[in-house]
């Protein structure tokens, strides 16, 4: 009977199995050792139950008819009570090492995915979502490694050892059970399915409730300065209370499964009982005058009924740990299915001819070559073909329209992306063969939003550098002029950056992060529209700064035609149609 | 129902009990309900079955009567199921319930919040709030105190029982039900609770460190040094993962101890009931106790460690929700109430020894004289960190200033006055772009602006031709934050929106930033004409016609 059910069950999951329950299961085979463990403790579980009951009964029926009973059962009941407790203690703690082992691997990996995916993690998500994924979503899937997957195994054996030990004692009472059980499944799998579908969308809309608060809250301040905070409080009243309803609907019917478990549990134990007292009554109308059992087989039977009904009745309760799971898993492969074309897979295969290349970048940077490079993704360019070269020393200003793949380039020199098509040379050997850390150590990223971690000003400028002496970090300083507002800063360098910042400017931490970059001796330094937020006269003399400090560089940098390098070599516009390269004359000539 | 009292008012698990009193009463009568049936199923079925098998042995069984004990039996099996069904789907109800009014409640504590403190705590912190702490919260009342209201109301029903059996029966029946309900569960959570905090405090911990280094993710890879970064990141975990064994262990344990207390109880009820026969070496029920009886207290008894296992882990939920709640009342924040005068219609702004500042680092603008009056627009210019931003927010009383400010040659206070802020309209340099419709985000400025109302507007500001290429036009969904938007167009689209307000001073803070030169001009020409304010105060470092046509002011 179990066994069909378990069939039953591959059947139904088989017919859709969706990517969710693949990836829970792989998970779990991961752990495959601990959950056998797991199942050895539910065997002995399931034996000291059964133990448990035979001893009793025998103390009961004793008791009743005679008022007296063998001590030595009463202790082997009790025992076997003892050996039921250390079993579960067993079985919990193993179920709990298992989950917490596939969910804290399952975390370093995401996290080392995002690292991969680089910048483009921002398109799944931004940083404070994705986060909640790593942390809230992965713990999400405790209850179903910890309870719910080794209940399914407990589901099957519990019932089964109790038919076996009672198919001798009791025709009808094994009968009631056999009856009962797959009735009780029946309706689980009719009600339940109903209640999964709609238990998923109730999850899909918890979440964009608190998507919508999140939202809110953010734009807080706008919405204070609009005076809209009340609408706004309005729309999140409104919509928990619509929540609410629409959840509760669902939840009448969701809950429909476990009663109808709890109704089938409940009057199969009445029947049991019933049958058992009227039995030995001898008043059962095809069998008067004769009890079909003894008082003892009877305490037996009433004691295993319960238990019978306990493990589906605990999995029906723990189904909705299923539906978390999956509604996480829905999240977490978004994640672990977002393509990963860079660099990382190919490091961890370090190949001869690799090898050779390192040499090649380790030495001095000589040019940079595109040819009929694009980058296209979903059937949409990102980047049209482009053509150019950049030699060594060069400095190359790149403007053109938003949206026209600026970004994308130097995301693609980033050695984030590896999904191009065309010709990307690097000191004329293709990019896909650099070793991708040492053409990294080259580079100095200046984005619009300068990058910070939490920490003080010192250890920012210090990122992942070796430090340098205290001339060189007030030198670097001075060229970044940032010196003046250091100093006015009570706390100077060691001033505190947050995720707020720390009362600074955006300019200001664009100046910083200029520091670092002069900090860090980069050869090829990528700028993306760093003076975005800078008025024109602090522009130009970071900008001259930026001359200055990058002779002999390499240099690549977007900006805007409102922040026109006049003194770059080459002025690049892209548009969707390629790039159009402009000598430093015509530059010179088409900004005048 | 009671939101204005919500709004000042701290939270507690109480005020969490009896926020929605009905609400909560509803389950705990059906889940008692259902809980005695179930203790009372089992207990009586095995006083049932060995009184039939006794009346059977003593040739009384044809006058047994079976149909009541048998009816009985069966209305307990429907009551407990009915009671089970009636609690999960009110007690969830009232769950759903509590997480509005908390939502609501953490949405008054941010609104009551004055504009600089409004981002005193961190995003990745106020994330970890609102997701876990209020997950935590709102599952104490049905995780913690009703289990506990059962096991306690199923031990008053068993003691009635016990004390018809023999009083003496109470002694043990108390002592037991003392450490099952009592003691072992608090120790327990003792035990787990410095635990479950440090846990919370990792887990705050560890996420702002993930953003923090996520978003410094780039340069930390291009530096080799992401490892290092991540290895530290790692450790946090490995932190947590050890608090978290250890509540497990804590909750492990406190299941075990409670068996054993259940064994103990067994024993200990028995040996009271019975004495040592010796001619048939066997145990014997003492002659006032029924044996049919103990049979079905005996079966209670292990129906009733069913309902106590769950405590042990209330008591360590019981530590998360006070956790969670004081973190959450950490939010809590006592609106002041500002006199305020009302504001009229602006004539002349005047501002005197003007200086807005940031509240940690005290950087901001030097102190200014500024006069504005009807009719003119007025250009702030001044080199990067000369603190133009500050001072613009400190005029739109976003910002802390000291100084005097003058309308019409009158004194008022600004900082956060609702009536002041509703005479102007202020661009932030990083506006804010919600995650709705560009229509909803545009009617938050006026809300019964017509689509004409709209498109113009979007016009206005140069957006119209992009709207009208997107399939969906107005209604197109925008991302979190307006991140498929260009920093230019999140801007004009938050410009747009204070347009339609027309109201009758407009403070811009960059308007302009990575605008191409025809955007710049289309725009400049909305403001002077269509959308013409009575005064502007424009921030810009990019020069332009309204820039042209303006008075200057350097900082």
């Amino acid at each position: 009977m179990t066994r069909e059910k378990g069939t039953q069950k591959a059947r139904r999951t088989g017919r859709m199995k969706t990517p969710e329950t693949v990836f829970l299961g792989q998970l779990a085979n991961q752990q495959s050792s601990k959950y056998r463990l797991a199942q050895g403790f539910g065997v002995l579980f399931a034996v000291s139950l059964v133990l448990q009951a035979w001893a009793f009964a025998n103390v009961f029926s004793g008791m009743a008819l005679h008022q007296s009973f063998s001590l030595s059962l009463f202790v082997i009941g009790l025992f076997a009570l003892l050996i039921r407790a250390l079993a579960n203690f067993g079985r919990e703690r193993i179920c709990t090492s298992a989950s917490r082992d596939i969910r804290y691997g399952l975390r370093s990996k995401l996290v080392s995915h995002l690292t991969n995916l680089g910048p483009a993690r921002l398109r799944i998500e931004e940083d404070a979502a994705l986060s909640t994924r790593v942390y809230e979503q992965v713990d999400a899937l405790d209850d179903f490694f910890s309870r719910y997957k080794p209940q399914v195994f407990m589901v099957t054996l519990i019932p089964c050892v109790i038919l076996l030990s009672v198919v001798s004692i009791s025709w009808i009472a094994f009968f009631v059970f056999m009856m009962t059980a797959p009735l009780v499944i029946i309706f689980m799998i009719f009600v339940g399915h109903k209640a999964a579908q709609a238990n998923r969308r109730q999850f899909n809309v918890l979440a964009m409730l608190s998507n919508q608060f999140m939202d809110l809250s953010q734009g807080l301040s706008e919405l204070k300065r609009l005076n809209r905070t009340d609408e706004a409080r309005e729309r999140l009243s409104d919509s928990a209370t619509s929540y609410q309803k629409t959840t509760m609907g669902v939840l009448v019917l969701a809950f429909l499964s476990t009663a109808t478990l709890e109704l089938f549990a409940s009057l199969s134990i009445a029947m049991i009982a019933l049958y058992l007292g009227l039995g030995l009554l001898e008043i059962l109308p095809w069998q008067v005058g004769s009890s079909p059992v003894t008082l003892t087989q009877a305490m037996f039977l009433l004691l295993l009924a319960p238990e019978f009904y306990l493990p589906l009745r605990q999995l029906g309760n723990d189904y909705h740990a299923k539906q978390k799971a999956e509604a996480a898993a829905t999240d977490l492969l978004e994640i672990l299915d977002a393509p990963l074309h860079n660099a990382a897979s190919q490091q961890s295969e370090p190949s001869c001819t690799t090898q050779a290349k390192n040499s090649a970048i380790a030495d001095q940077l000589t040019s940079i070559q595109f040819e009929n490079l694009s980058w296209c993704e979903e059937g949409r360019y990102r980047l049209a073909p482009i053509t150019g070269t950049i030699r060594q020393g060069e400095r190359v200003w790149l403007s053109g329209e938003s949206g026209v793949g600026k970004s994308s380039l130097l995301h693609l020199l980033l050695g984030f992306e590896d999904s191009y098509e065309g010709t990307f040379l690097i000191n004329n050997l293709p990019f896909s063969e650099l070793d991708l850390a040492s053409w990294r150590a080259k580079l100095a990223w200046l984005p619009q939003t300068p990058e910070w971690v939490n920490g003080s000003i010192r250890r920012n400028l210090l990122l992942g550098i070796q430090t340098p002496s205290e001339d060189e970090i007030n030198a670097a300083l001075r060229e970044s002029q940032c010196d003046d507002f250091i100093q006015a800063l009570p706390a100077g360098l060691e001033t505190t950056l947050t995720e707020l910042g720390a009362g600074l400017s955006g300019g200001q931490m664009q100046r910083l992060s200029i520091a670092r970059a002069l900090l860090s001796k980069a050869d090829m330094w990528l700028l993306d529209e760093p003076c975005s937020g800078l008025d024109n006269d602090t522009a130009q003399a970071v900008l001259n700064t930026v001359k200055t400090a990058s002779k002999g560089k390499t240099l690549l940098i977007v900006s805007h035609d409102t922040h026109p390098i006049l003194w770059a070599d080459k002025h690049w516009t892209l548009t969707k149609g390629g790039l159009h390269e402009q000598s430093r004359k015509e530059n010179r000539q088409a900004i005048a | 129902m009671s939101s204005h009292v919500k709004k000042t008012a701290k939270l507690s698990l109480k005020r969490l009990l009896l926020a929605n009193p009905w609400g909560f009463v509803i389950p705990l009568l059906t889940g008692i309900a259902a809980t005695l049936a179930g203790v009372g199923l089992l207990g009586l079925s095995g006083w049932f079955i060995s009184a039939a098998g006794l009346a059977t042995a003593m040739g009384v069984g044809i006058f047994f009567n079976y149909l009541t004990p048998g009816a009985i039996v069966r209305g307990l099996a429907i009551l407990r199921t009915a009671g089970r069904y009636g609690e999960q789907v009110t007690a969830h109800n009232h769950l759903l319930g509590l997480l509005r009014i908390l939502r609501l409640w953490v949405w008054d504590q941010r609104v009551a919040k004055d504009a600089s403190n409004l981002h005193q705590q961190s995003r990745g912190d106020l994330l970890q709030r609102l997701v876990s702490d209020l997950d935590q919260i709102i599952r104490w009342p049905l995780v913690v105190f009703l289990p506990w209201v059962y096991a306690l109301l199923a031990y008053v029903a068993v003691s009635i029982f016990a004390y018809f059996i023999s009083p003496v029966l109470l002694w043990p029946l108390s002592i037991a039900a003392l450490l099952h309900v009592l003691v072992v569960p608090y120790v327990c959570g003792r035990f787990a609770s410095h635990e479950v905090h440090v846990g919370q405090i990792l887990g705050v911990h560890r996420r702002s460190r993930f953003i923090s280094l996520f978003s410094a993710l780039i340069t930390l890879t291009i530096r080799g040094h992401w490892e290092d970064y991540a290895q530290r990141l790692c450790e946090l975990d490995e932190r947590q993962r050890r608090m978290e064994i250890r509540i497990q262990q804590a909750v492990s344990l406190g299941r075990l101890l409670s068996y054993i207390v259940t064994i103990l109880l067994l024993v200990s009820c028995i040996y009271l009931v019975s004495s040592f026969n010796v001619e048939t070496g066997k145990w014997t029920l003492i002659t006032t106790v029924q044996g049919t009886w103990i049979v079905g207290f005996v079966l209670s008894i292990l129906a009733i460690n069913e309902l106590v296992l769950p405590l042990v882990q209330s008591f360590v939920a019981q530590g998360q929700s006070q956790v969670g709640l004081r973190r959450l009342n950490q939010l809590h924040h006592q609106p002041e109430a500002i006199v305020e005068k009302p504001i009229p219609q602006i004539e002349q702004l005047l501002f005197k020894q003007w200086r807005g500042y940031h509240a940690p680092s005290g950087l901001g603008s030097p102190a200014t004289d500024i006069k504005v009056n009807h009719g003119e627009f007025v250009w702030i210019r001044g080199t990067s960190g000369s603190g133009k931003s500050t001072l613009l927010a400190s005029i739109a009383g976003d910002c802390l200033s000291s100084g005097d400010a003058f309308i019409n040659n009158e004194k008022h206070q600004i900082y956060c006055n609702p009536s002041y802020q509703a005479k102007l309209s202020y661009l932030p340099q990083a506006p804010y772009v919600f995650q709705q419709s560009i229509a909803a985000n545009l009617l938050l400025g006026k809300t019964n602006a017509s689509d004409d109302e709209l498109w113009a507007v979007l016009d206005a500001v140069a957006l119209g031709d992009w709207a009208r290429s997107l399939p969906n036009g107005l209604e197109t969904l925008l991302s979190a934050q307006g991140r498929n938007l260009s920093g230019g167009q999140r801007k004009r689209l938050a410009l747009a929106r204070l347009l339609l307000r027309k109201s009758p001073v407009l403070l811009l803070d960059e308007p302009f930033d990575g605008l191409d030169k025809a955007t710049i001009e289309t725009i400049c020409h909305s403001l002077q004409n269509d959308y013409k304010p009575d005064i502007l105060i424009l921030v810009s470092h990019v020069g332009s016609r309204l820039g042209d046509n303006a008075r200057v002011i350097e900082l």
